[in-house]
């Protein structure tokens, strides 16, 4: 699939701001299933300087600097991006063995992709593996089934027994509020579930990104309609990272278009930095456009 | 020759002339006795001489140290004591004293392992191959707070990367030397070590110069032209990062900074712009080429690293990466202080050299890995236990201290979270004769090692600083907990040969580094200069008042009320005159109060403060002087009370004095850059001001001729003009030669023509942005119009006294004008020249516990 991708972040102060610096991850990074052919990034009121680099993940990032006094930051992402499907798409009843994929993961020696696949099957900033979220799924991860199978069973288990509700929560949230609470939004629930692999000895990580979103039959798609998502990624020994979405019951497939991936949303924050001056609340605004070009 | 057989053997030789009997504990090894009780031959001739002192003499040379010691300003900060004042840098005077032969096994063994260290800090931020390959477990790199992974790809020029080495080295009981740690993002204590040196030099310069000591000074100039060397540019600036005034280890960047000819900058002293790192100077930005940083690792950049860091500077980090600014050691370096990976280091020597290390690491159980804990777990009160990311809030645990429930706690802390920690066997570190309460006696030694890469490889420092237990049996040698520590004697074989410096080339005279201050330095300056004189005069119409109202003559109730009146103003605290009957119980009044001692204790507090953050300008003599400050400040209170029925102003004598010594030194011995003038424009606008409350508090009201004559007496007194007075006239004191003196006499350095002029001067020697119009400097019209409203101002119109026959109107007028130009003067300085940087704030709150 090839979509045209349109991000817009925009802030507005509460007084004004005389300098800031920044750091964005808003450029679709490069996966074995997706490339990025174009992009292009904006910045109001213009960068007196900026750089782009590939950071230790291998997202891209977008480092500015502003140097006029301003009120309102708009920085504008346009992309034009190649999904496809996940290799293989996996048959869910094949495939290694949570019982094996745990010792695989635990072996002393193995391959260079495993070992360094251990990263994520450590606690990270935002995520902190407890007995309780190992709790939520052991049940699910039973010796024999093959690992695929169970992640896209516990996928299914928080899409059903969780409420989508944006209002719930925020990105300070703690995961034992989201796991007693049963609400939150992407981003809790791939945290949650991050969390709970992890807690069971599997390795994964966090996936910011987009998701096309088509209108109900008939109707016509509104511009800004669409939004940032979140999802994650599980590896396998010795096969790879596979695509789940809690949110939406499914392994990520050719509407998902990545944007970045860490350890957790910490290291793939679309916009952090620092300004000076800028006054309290300042109020933040975010729009998305997938369009499909074919 | 036989020191010790037995132990009563020994006290026999001291009866026969060793003053310093000094006895070894037979059980560890001792540097400077070996197991027959022989002296080691490099430790003989120093240690005879040392002993044939006596503990009398030797502490005579305790006192000069300490002396030393204070002057250079050489402190350190503890942590867990907030508030208190720094301490004096803890040295004993017995140097640690390492023969040659065995210092080249060490420093090859030291050489190896900077080299080994360099390839680990480039593998762990490049390919990682030590994982790929096994030789490390994934979670020993990733599991570490230190390993920065923004800092993933980043080199800097030259074979080295880790530009600075530092390693803590133990001898065990069986003699040989381990690594036991190793300090590589910010390495403290080199700045320590050249200045115990220098203190040794000059407290026995005989046995320093007959001993051949290797000098220190080679491993600096390496360190200077490495320094110059990592930057593109012909004619680098090096600046060295400090968090500040309150660091523990403040006094070693400054020094450092002086001793290298570097700039010493704070955060706010940086500022990124463009892509590029800049110094905020008086004219400007000036570029920062290398950033010799003695901030850690987390702190220096809060756009990718702690985003709450106020240490750091906005986008370094991205400054970095583009190769315009090169970092020193480089961000990220932490990672090397990981104590797992001396778990693995011969495997990592294997590794990445091809060979078994020269220098043994201390045996290391990684509590992460199941066979290491359990044998932890059954030896836990044998062990010392420490976290894997040093922290202040989590200092290491030794088992033998720990109760039953302690050890019981630990062992739950490492089931569960085992990975954060690391256990080590406790070092029975060899002990050195240290001189103790008047005796000699064994102390436990660490030495920390230094060494710096140059082109092809690294140069170690001679020696390093050791450090020692405050007891015999002290497990943590550490200057937290009040270590001492010595200077490191490594006798040289054959005298050394001098090293010159690649590319000598004279050092270019940077003009423009008279103005590149960093604005904060000046600024502080300014403030020194300000409250330094309002200190002054505070403290002289406090002398003077208490001359005059104890005075033989009688003074007036009017005059009394006057005096106290002007006490009030030039102290800016509220006049109590009224309240008292006599002069005695206005003074008493006075102190009681307290409100003007404070006053005065808090101008001057403000002074020494500002005098820290400029440390790196100031001389020793400078430092001397500001000492005094300090001292006489600390027992001004109970001196000045305990004085009162006697003579109380001679008790403000000695602070009058040091700051007059402390004005005149900058006047004499400071270089006249922008620095000097800021100080002196501080200087002048406050004495100027004082000046115009002083004739104001005292001239204004019209009295009858005698009391008259009183209050101009004082008023000449208390601004040093009285003796020029009385040798001018040579008649009872008068209102309009008393102005004419302290307003209108150019040549007196304490009128307040003088003081305008002056200032004007320096306004105009200001550098001032390029401009088409000739219209004057705000900060110039005003100046103009201070001079013009003293000027025009003729002596009879200043004593005509109103028709209510009460108070000479005009007098207040002018000089109440001059005072409020100078003030506003202040501002319009403070305005154009400093940094006025809006507070940041982070865009999005990301204090997330890093890992």
């Amino acid at each position: 699939m090839l979509y045209r991708i349109r991000h817009t972040t925009e802030y507005v102060y509460a007084s004004r701001v005389s300098h800031c610096y920044n750091m964005a991850h808003v450029t679709p990074r490069n996966t074995p299933r997706q490339e990025c052919l174009s992009s292009r990034v904006d910045v109001l009121p213009g960068a007196t300087y900026s750089s782009t680099r590939t950071d230790y993940f291998g997202n891209s990032a977008y480092h500015f600097e502003i140097q006029k006094p301003h009120k309102k930051l708009v920085i504008t992402s346009v992309s034009e991006v190649r999904t496809g499907v996940q290799a293989a798409a996996p048959d869910l009843e094949f495939g290694i063995s949570c019982k094996d994929a745990r010792e695989a993961m635990q072996a002393l020696a193995g391959s260079a992709e495993t070992l360094f696949a251990r990263e994520y099957l450590m606690d990270s900033a935002m995520i902190k593996a407890t007995p309780e979220l190992a709790e939520f799924a052991a049940d699910l991860f039973t010796d024999d089934k093959p690992l695929l199978t169970a992640v896209m069973e516990l996928t299914s288990r928080i899409f059903n027994d969780f409420e989508y509700s944006p209002a719930s929560t925020t990105i300070a949230t703690p995961l034992a509020d989201v796991l007693a609470n049963r609400k939150g939004v992407c981003q809790d629930f791939a945290h949650l579930q991050i969390a709970i692999l992890r807690s069971l000895g599997f390795a994964a990580r966090y996936v910011s990104g987009y998701l096309e979103t088509l209108p109900p039959p008939g109707q016509v798609k509104m511009v800004g309609a669409d939004a940032t998502h979140a999802w994650l990624a599980v590896y396998v020994p010795d096969e790879g990272w596979f695509e789940y979405d809690p949110t939406n019951n499914c392994m990520a497939h050719e509407q998902h278009v990545v944007t970045a991936w860490g350890r957790d949303f910490y290291d793939v924050t679309p916009l952090c930095g620092v300004i000076y001056g800028g006054g309290q609340n300042p109020v933040l605004r975010v729009a998305v456009d997938v369009t499909r070009l074919g | 020759m036989s020191v010790t057989q037995t132990q009563t053997s020994v006290i026999t030789d001291a009866s026969q002339g060793d003053g310093l009997p000094y006895l070894p504990n037979p059980a560890l090894y001792d540097e400077a006795v070996d197991a027959n009780g022989e002296y080691r031959p490099h430790w003989e001739n120093i240690l005879e001489r040392l002993k044939e002192l006596g503990p009398e003499a030797f502490a005579d040379r305790e006192s000069k140290a300490l002396r030393i010691l204070r002057d250079d300003g050489a402190t350190y900060n503890i942590y867990s004591e907030p508030g208190s004042p720094a301490h004096i840098w803890n040295m004993d005077l017995i140097p640690m004293v390492l023969g040659s032969n065995e210092w080249g096994t060490i420093e090859a063994g030291l050489l190896e392992r900077a080299e080994l260290f360099n390839l680990l800090l480039r593998d762990i931020y490049g390919k990682r191959d030590l994982i790929r390959l096994g030789v490390i477990p994934p979670e020993a790199l990733f599991g570490h707070r230190g390993f920065l992974r923004p800092c993933q790809g980043i080199q800097i020029p030259g074979e080295h990367d880790l530009i600075l080495h530092s390693v803590d080295l133990a001898r065990s009981p069986d003699g040989t030397v381990m690594a036991i740690g190793d300090r590589t993002q910010n390495p403290s204590g080199w700045g320590y070590s050249l200045e115990n040196r220098n203190v040794m030099s000059r407290v026995f310069p005989s046995l320093f110069r007959d001993s051949e000591v290797h000098r220190l000074s080679t491993f600096f100039q390496r360190l200077r032209a490495k320094l110059n060397s990592l930057s593109r540019s012909n004619n680098p600036r090096v600046a060295v990062l400090t968090p500040g005034a309150h660091n523990e280890t403040y006094f070693e960047h400054a020094y450092l900074a002086n001793y290298l000819g570097f700039h010493l900058v704070q955060s706010d002293d940086l500022v990124v712009r463009n892509g590029f790192l800049w110094m905020k100077s008086l004219d400007g930005l000036s570029r920062v080429d290398v950033l010799l940083r003695r901030v850690d690792d987390w702190f220096c950049d809060p756009v990718e690293l702690r985003g709450d860091s106020r240490l750091g500077v906005a986008s370094l980090l991205d400054v970095v990466r583009s190769g315009n600014l090169v970092v020193a050691n480089p961000l990220g370096s932490g990672i090397l202080e990981n104590p797992v990976l001396l778990r693995y280091m011969p495997e990592i020597g294997r590794q990445l050299l091809g060979r078994d290390l020269r220098l043994a690491s201390v045996k290391t159980w990684w509590c992460g890995l199941p066979e290491d804990l359990s044998y932890v777990l059954e030896h836990l009160d044998q062990l010392v236990i420490k976290p894997v990311y040093r922290s202040l809030d989590n200092p290491s645990k030794y088992g033998p201290e720990l109760s039953q429930q302690e050890l019981q706690q630990l062992r739950q802390q490492l089931l569960t979270n085992g990975a954060q920690y690391v256990a080590q066997p406790i070092l029975e570190a060899s002990h050195v004769p240290t001189f103790v309460n008047g005796e000699m006696k064994p102390r436990p030694a660490i030495l920390r090692s230094f060494a710096v890469a140059n082109n092809s490889s690294y140069t170690v420092m001679p020696g390093g600083l050791t450090r020692i237990g405050v007891e015999e049996k002290s497990f943590m040698i550490s200057n937290q907990t009040g270590s001492k520590s010595k200077d490191t004697w490594v006798i040289a074989s054959e005298p050394e040969a001098d090293f010159v410096e690649e590319h000598i080339e004279e050092p270019i005279s940077r003009e423009a580094d008279l103005i590149s201050l960093p604005s904060r330095v000046v600024e502080n300056l300014f403030w020194m200069g300000r409250y330094a004189e309002r200190a002054e005069s505070s403290l002289r119409i406090l002398r003077t008042a208490f001359i005059m109202l104890n005075g033989e003559e009688r003074i007036s109730e009017a005059t009394r009320h006057q005096l106290l009146h002007a006490v009030s103003m030039l102290t800016a605290t509220p006049s109590r005159s009224t309240d008292f009957q006599t002069a005695e119980e206005a003074l008493r009044g006075i102190i009681e109060n307290g409100a003007v001692m404070n006053s005065i204790s808090g101008n001057l507090n403000a002074m020494l403060y500002c005098a820290n953050e400029t440390k790196e300008l100031l001389s020793s003599d400078t430092f001397r002087v500001i000492n005094d400050i300090r001292d006489a400040l600390a027992t001004l209170d109970t001196t000045f009370s305990s004085s009162l029925a006697s003579a109380p102003e001679e008790t403000l004598d000695p602070l009058v004095t040091a700051l007059m010594a402390l004005s005149g030194l900058t006047q004499e011995s400071m270089i006249r850059g922008f620095g000097w003038r800021f100080m002196d424009m501080g200087r002048r606008l406050e004495r100027g001001y004082q000046i115009a409350i002083t004739i104001n508090s005292l001239l204004v009201p019209a009295m009858v001729e005698s009391d008259q004559s009183k209050v101009c007496e004082a008023l000449l007194l208390s601004l040093e003009a009285l003796i020029s007075y009385r040798r001018r006239y040579r008649a009872r004191v008068g209102v309009m030669a008393s102005l004419d003196l302290v307003m209108m006499d150019g040549s007196n350095p304490r009128s307040l023509v003088y003081q305008i002029e002056q200032l004007s001067n320096h306004i105009r020697a200001l550098p001032k942005a390029p401009s088409q119009m000739h219209e004057l400097a705000a900060e110039e019209r005003r100046m103009l119009e201070c001079e013009t409203t003293l000027k025009l101002s003729s002596l009879s119109d200043l004593n005509k006294i109103n028709d209510a026959g009460l108070r000479r109107d005009y007098l207040d007028q002018q000089v109440s004008k001059i005072a409020d130009l100078l003030s506003g003067m202040s501002d319009l300085i403070t305005d154009k020249y400093f940094d006025h940087r809006e507070a940041s704030q982070q865009l999005v709150r990301n204090n997330w516990e890093s890992f």
